[in-house]
């Protein structure tokens, strides 16, 4: 295999010495360039993965996470930074940008992508996404029709999903 | 020799090109279960190529990616029933050392290379004359 660029490598050493609180990306033993992720569900989001009605006056405790955790996948492609990395859920999500493959509908993914981004500014930028669904630039037509009609109710099937599927 | 990508996304790739239609236009092909986010089980078609005893007909085949795919083949089996050498008469079954893309597969094979082969593979000039069975007739 070609000799990982210095670019990867320095991100990848700074994911491990620097990580994000509430995000880890670490790459697999036998292909560099693909990462197992994981991101902490924002805290007063659906995807918290606890009842939102509680207020939360507690120390948060980076490593005793109790709540929603969910894992994707992220791959640099050859021409990376050049274009930007492949991501996706593989925990299931009820979120109107994501879809039922857990395909994200992200600007800086897709047109908005620029080489100065780097793989924890987009993971990031996910967990961000996680907090403010948009459903007015939709992936998931469904989800964004009912988050639109129906809001508590479509919040009410995104806890629910968080507890089904991203916290065991 | 480039980055190696990994199975998910190179099922990714395929599953977008059958959406948008650029593949063979006498092949289409989509994953069974539009939530199955493991990506295991594909529907292909093949429209019979002219000229032949399967001309204007349908076939539906079922494909199964396992977990290493690309770097195993996937399991081919016909639904409709067909009469060639690579498929086992009992139950549809692609007979992978019969196939060549599928005896000497290659990463950079996809499903599209396997339906555009057996489309070729039908319309051989040993195979394109077989008696087959009844039109609509499935395993």
């Amino acid at each position: 295999m070609a000799a990982l660029p210095k670019r990867i490598i320095k991100e990848t050493e700074r994911l491990a010495k620097e990580p994000v609180p509430g995000i880890s990306a670490v790459p697999h033993e036998d292909n560099l360039r693909y990462f197992d992720v994981s991101i902490h569900g924002p805290q007063t989001s659906p995807y918290e993965g606890r009842d939102g009605t509680v207020k939360h006056t507690h120390v948060h405790l980076s490593n005793v996470h109790v709540g929603g955790i969910f894992k994707l996948e992220l791959f640099l492609p050859d021409d990376y930074p050049m274009t930007p990395p492949k991501i996706r859920f593989l925990t299931k999500i009820y979120h109107p940008n994501i879809d039922k493959l857990g395909r994200i509908c992200l600007d800086v993914l897709k047109s908005n992508w620029s080489p100065a981004l780097q793989i924890r500014t987009i993971l990031l930028s996910i967990q961000a996404l996680l907090g403010a669904p948009n459903p007015d630039d939709p992936l998931a037509p469904d989800v964004a029709k009912r988050w639109k009609e129906d809001q508590e109710g479509a919040i009410a099937t995104a806890k629910e999903w968080t507890r089904t599927h991203a916290m065991t | 020799m480039g980055a190696k990508v990994p199975r998910n996304f190179r099922l990714l790739e395929e599953l977008e090109k059958g959406e948008k239609g650029l593949g063979a236009e006498a092949c289409s092909y989509g994953l069974t279960e539009g939530d199955d986010l493991l990506m295991s089980n594909w529907n292909g078609t093949i429209l019979g190529p002219p000229h032949s005893v399967h001309e204007n007909r349908i076939y539906s085949l079922t494909m199964h990616c396992g977990a290493e795919y690309p770097d195993k083949p996937p399991t081919i089996k016909f639904q409709n029933q067909i009469n060639l050498p690579c498929v086992n008469p009992k139950n549809g079954v692609v007979d992978p050392s019969k196939l060549p893309c599928l005896s000497d597969w290659k990463y950079s094979n996809t499903m599209e290379t396997i339906l555009i082969e057996l489309r070729r593979y039908m319309a051989h000039p040993n195979h394109k004359k077989l008696p087959q069975p009844a039109e609509g007739s499935t395993y």
